[in-house]
């Protein structure tokens, strides 16, 4: 899951890299009309047949004002694969309304179909109906191998013509992932294309090593063949079931005293496990703090916890839990427990947003709130924290930021918070409140929206009472329920616009 | 015409700076050679700094200036109103919460020539004043006049967390102002003492009320400080909340939402209780009362009481009315969330590992990358984990600062800016438990586990005890530990 080799964990700084690549991607979008780039050289004519532009239409959220709707649309690349298939990263896929494919870089739109996609993993499949569309274009091969002279090259149409830069190999890296926080294998290169990170192929001679998914400065960042191939095999074959993970915290056992504490002789070797929380699927753990991890899969892990990896050489353990296998998989440890050594079986857990306390994502989701008499309630969610804007982790409340570093508890999975209260005459005295976390409503815990509904339901004579988490701010508030609570949610509906006094996720409202 | 009201305002002007002239005579330069300590190299001090403030004569052969003019000071020098000759000055007394000293000067012929000056009343909002002090960019006493813009509770940035009586004006209070007399008819009406970066035409100074009671304090020979109630109030004005307590729905009470583990306290109020009355001051239902025509916190009508007085206050609990009488005391359980002084800070230094308690200052070592540094389990330990949670909140949370450099702790991955939860396998309350843990232990091993997820690091004892004492002197620290 982690590894705490010293005092930034490596998903806070993998986050902040996330967070930088994002808004290079965004600002560099609108930077491309005017910046000087080098000469774009043309792309041999056998890839113009392979790859497509998409373009996407999709729903934005101010969560601010969670009933609002904006729109916007982004284009990307595509790539042709066998069985009239287009693969893409599903980045900028969520929330769609509209998803338009086109050829040769000029031309006509055709109606394309998400028929997969995968957050986690950042991958996404495309078709087209019209049989048309697919007359002329060539699939392509994806394959790990790199070629020994390093020449790859960057593609992507651009004003009707295929652009082609050459890139340059750094390193297979693991790295979480663009829409998680899973972590897997990720090609970097050097390459002096601007605003990349829209599913870029990066090819080599005939066949395509891997897609761009974000971009730092020069360096793109790409999820390499073997990954994509590995999920879309297993996904053809009805194994796969989603990526999973280590869900435990490991440190790196560089320093010999502590190994010598847990008895393991010899040249240090392994890694230390600190913290093992409770699964997400309610299963055993069958790892415990201070086991030494020796072995995974029949891959030594050195004290830095990196092994070797056949493919690509050196590689952080993480990348074991994805590496050709999937959520549900067995992963064979050899660990070094008190004093001894033990063969254990983990049983991957199957990432999923909802699993944190605050979820990284709500894609293809409205977002969820339920307003009365003003008091605007909404669960926290990374996407909410995001409203305030690209330095949302420094500027967003430290409280509810601090969330995040949280663990979900059995009594405590998710949080519901007041999130702003529209001014009137029912909520006078509690128009200033705002983002704070609700513990109880009517003496009822209350842990998702449709707690809170169920609560409200239950006034306790007359009144709602409600009751934050103990903080330095306000721990509770009292109001009017029934009739004058009913007029009073008309009357803010009618005055701020909004439609519905609610909106859960479908799930949810079952 | 002309001519004669040009005489008429140079004429004013005269007799203005007539009025003038004397107070001006009691107020003093002071030059400060401060020097801070390193709080994450809790042994070294900072290079030392010379710090312009001023202050004013006050009855008894003392001067008053603020605690920031005078803190962390190695030597003190006062210079009397264009005498060049420099005087030694001590603090005799120091309120950090309020940010005033007090200061005497051994030689006698300081004083010779010199009237205290009188203390004012609180002034009126939008009546003129002058302040007086020595800011930077001269050497000559300034004057700067202006009104009275507003009056109200504020932050105290010399400790960070203490909200006090402050009054805003106009009037320009530089950098060397700090510490100078705010005059008013001749009589002082405030200590100037810090303004707001960025915002123009405002700065603060300390009121009567404050100084008077930092100056009663002190009169049995000791500075307690003000007191502190420990009670989060917030308005009461929506109906339903009213009705719900039975309170008439009018412009009276203020509910106590939240109250700090302060036993005193705990034991004469409770959570919705209702504030009416605080000494003689009704409490409106925004939580302020009426201070001489001001319209301020209701937390004031407690600090007006000194440390251990009981404050009579009128509350609303269960549908009636009752008079309880609430002793107040000074708080100290938060002072590691404020700026601290005086006391060099406390740390234990054993295998190159250097342990000191997490504060404020220690913070600020971290500079403006914080957040990013500790991922916030600082910030939360320091001002969150106390309100949320009693049980497991620890007197005093103790980081890992740095590590020294030495084969000894050669291969200790983490190197510092960490919390610590347990050594030896005692759970880390102060940082005595520190020494504790080390000094008691007998195994081969030391043990040391940090949070947030119980990382660790092993020592070699052996090896530590014969390394101890070569580190300090390599990195020349005298003691292996301030206690």
């Amino acid at each position: 899951m982690i590894s705490v080799n010293n005092s930034i964990p490596t998903r806070w700084r993998n986050r902040t890299l996330h967070l930088l690549l994002v808004w290079v991607l965004v600002f560099e979008a609108g930077f491309l009309a005017t910046a000087a780039e080098p000469p774009v050289q043309k792309a041999p004519a056998s890839w113009e047949s392979s790859i497509v532009t998409i373009e996407v239409a999709r729903k934005r959220y101010d969560y601010y004002q969670p009933w609002t709707r904006r729109t916007s649309q982004m284009q990307k690349s595509g790539l042709v694969l066998a069985d009239h298939q287009i693969l893409t990263t599903a980045d900028e896929m969520f929330d769609r309304t509209l998803v338009r494919l086109q050829k040769n870089g000029r031309g006509r739109w055709w109606i394309g179909e998400v028929t997969w996609i995968d957050y986690h993993a950042n991958l996404a499949l495309v078709t087209c109906v019209d049989a048309d569309f697919w007359r002329d274009l060539k699939p392509v091969t994806l394959k790990g191998e790199m070629p020994a002279e390093n020449n790859l090259q960057v593609l992507r149409w651009r004003n009707g013509n295929l652009e082609n830069r050459h890139a340059e190999f750094n390193q297979f890296i693991v790295r979480e992932g663009q829409l998680s926080t899973v972590s897997h294998v990720t090609l970097e290169a050097d390459c002096e294309i601007q605003g990349a990170g829209g599913s870029e192929p990066v090819v080599a001679n005939s066949h395509v090593v891997s897609i761009v998914n974000a971009q730092a400065d020069r360096t793109c960042i790409a999820i390499p063949a073997s990954f994509i191939t590995d999920i879309l095999e297993a996904k053809k074959n009805g194994k796969y079931h989603g990526l999973g993970y280590f869900h435990f915290y490991w440190q790196p056992a560089a320093n010999p005293a502590s190994l010598a504490r847990l008895k393991l002789s010899g040249e240090p070797r392994g890694v230390i496990v600190i913290q093992v929380p409770d699964r997400p699927d309610g299963g055993e753990q069958v790892l415990k703090p201070q086991d030494i991890i020796l072995q995974i899969d029949g891959f030594d892990i050195d004290i830095q916890g990196d092994y070797e990896d056949p493919e690509y050489g050196h590689l952080m353990l993480e990348n074991l839990s994805t590496r050709a296998k999937w959520a549900g998989d067995e992963a064979k440890m050899k660990i070094w427990r008190e004093g001894k050594p033990l063969d254990i079986t983990y049983r991957l857990p199957k990432y999923d947003y909802s699993t944190s306390l605050v979820p990284m994502a709500t894609y293809d989701q409205d977002p969820e709130y339920l307003m009365i008499g003003g008091l605007v309630f909404q669960p926290l969610t990374d996407s909410y924290l995001q409203s305030w804007g690209p330095d949302w982790k420094r500027r967003a409340p430290f409280r509810l930021t601090y969330y995040r570093t949280e663990s979900p508890e059995k009594d405590r999975p998710s949080l519901v918070l007041l999130s702003q209260v529209l001014p009137d005459p029912y909520n006078i005295g509690y128009q200033e409140q705002r983002c704070l976390v609700v513990d109880k409503v009517n003496g009822q815990r209350v842990n998702r929206l449709p707690d809170l509904r169920a609560a409200l339901d239950k006034p306790v004579n007359g009144f709602h009472i409600i009751e934050f988490v103990q903080s330095d701010s306000l721990r509770k508030m009292v109001l009017i329920a029934g009739d004058t609570e009913h007029e009073a949610t008309s009357r803010v509906l009618k005055r701020y616009g909004i439609n519905e006094p609610l909106h859960f996720a479908p799930e949810r409202e079952k | 015409v002309l001519q004669k009201s040009l005489v008429i305002l140079l004429a004013v002007a005269w007799l203005g700076i007539c009025r003038a002239a004397d107070p001006e005579r009691s107020v003093v330069q002071i030059i400060t050679f401060e020097q801070q300590p390193i709080w994450d190299a809790p042994w070294r001090f900072d290079a030392v700094r010379r710090m312009g403030g001023s202050g004013f004569v006050i009855k008894g052969k003392r001067v008053m200036t603020n605690a920031h003019v005078v803190s962390w000071g190695r030597q003190i020098i006062v210079r009397k109103y264009q005498d060049p000759r420099p005087y030694v000055a001590e603090v005799e007394y120091v309120g950090h919460d309020c940010d005033l000293a007090v200061l005497t000067v051994e030689d006698g012929r300081f004083f010779e020539n010199l009237q205290p000056l009188e203390l004012g009343e609180l002034p009126k909002v939008r009546s003129a004043v002058v302040t007086y002090g020595y800011p930077a960019g001269g050497e000559e006493i300034s004057y700067t006049r202006g009104v009275v813009s507003r009056i109200e509770l504020e932050t105290y940035a010399h400790i960070g967390n203490r909200r006090l009586l402050s009054v805003q004006t106009d009037a320009a209070i530089n950098p060397g102002n700090s510490g100078g007399p705010v005059i008013q008819d001749d009589r002082v009406v405030g200590v100037a003492f810090q303004g707001i970066p960025g915002l123009e035409n405002a700065g603060f100074f300390i009121p009567p009320p404050i100084i008077q009671h930092f100056l009663k304090d002190i009169e049995d020979g000791h500075y307690d400080g003000f007191p502190h109630a420990g009670l989060r109030v917030t308005e009461l004005q929506n109906p339903a909340y009213r009705a719900f307590l039975k309170l008439p729905d009018d412009s009276v009470g203020a509910r106590i939402d939240g109250i700090l583990p302060i036993a005193s306290t705990e034991k004469v109020l409770k959570v919705d209780d209702v504030l009416l009355r605080v000494g003689p001051y009704p409490v409106a239902n925004d939580g302020t009362i009426l201070y001489e025509g001001n319209r301020v916190s209701a937390a004031l009508a407690f600090q007006l009481a000194q440390n251990s007085e009981c404050v009579p206050v009128q509350i609303w609990r269960d549908g009636q009315r009752q008079e309880v009488s609430l002793p107040v005391y000074r708080y100290d359980g938060d002072h590691a969330a404020g700026y601290q002084y005086d006391l060099l800070p406390r740390y234990f230094v054993y295998g190159g590992l250097v342990f000191t308690p997490l504060s404020l200052d220690y913070m600020r070592t971290l500079g403006r990358g914080a957040r990013e540094t500790d991922s916030g389990e600082f910030s939360y330990e320091l001002y969150f984990r106390r309100y949320e949670s009693v049980a497991t909140a620890r007197p005093e949370p103790i980081v890992l600062a740095s590590v020294l450099a030495d084969t000894v702790n050669a291969n200790v991955s983490v190197r510092g800016r960490t919390l610590v939860d347990r050594i030896n396998g005692i759970r880390i309350e102060k940082l005595e438990d520190v020494v504790r843990a080390f000094e008691t232990s007998t195994n081969a091993q030391d043990l040391i586990e940090f949070l947030p997820h119980q990382g660790f690091e092993c020592l070699d004892r052996g090896e530590v005890a014969k390394a101890n004492a070569g580190i300090l002197k390599t990195y020349g620290i005298a003691s292996d530990r301030r206690l």
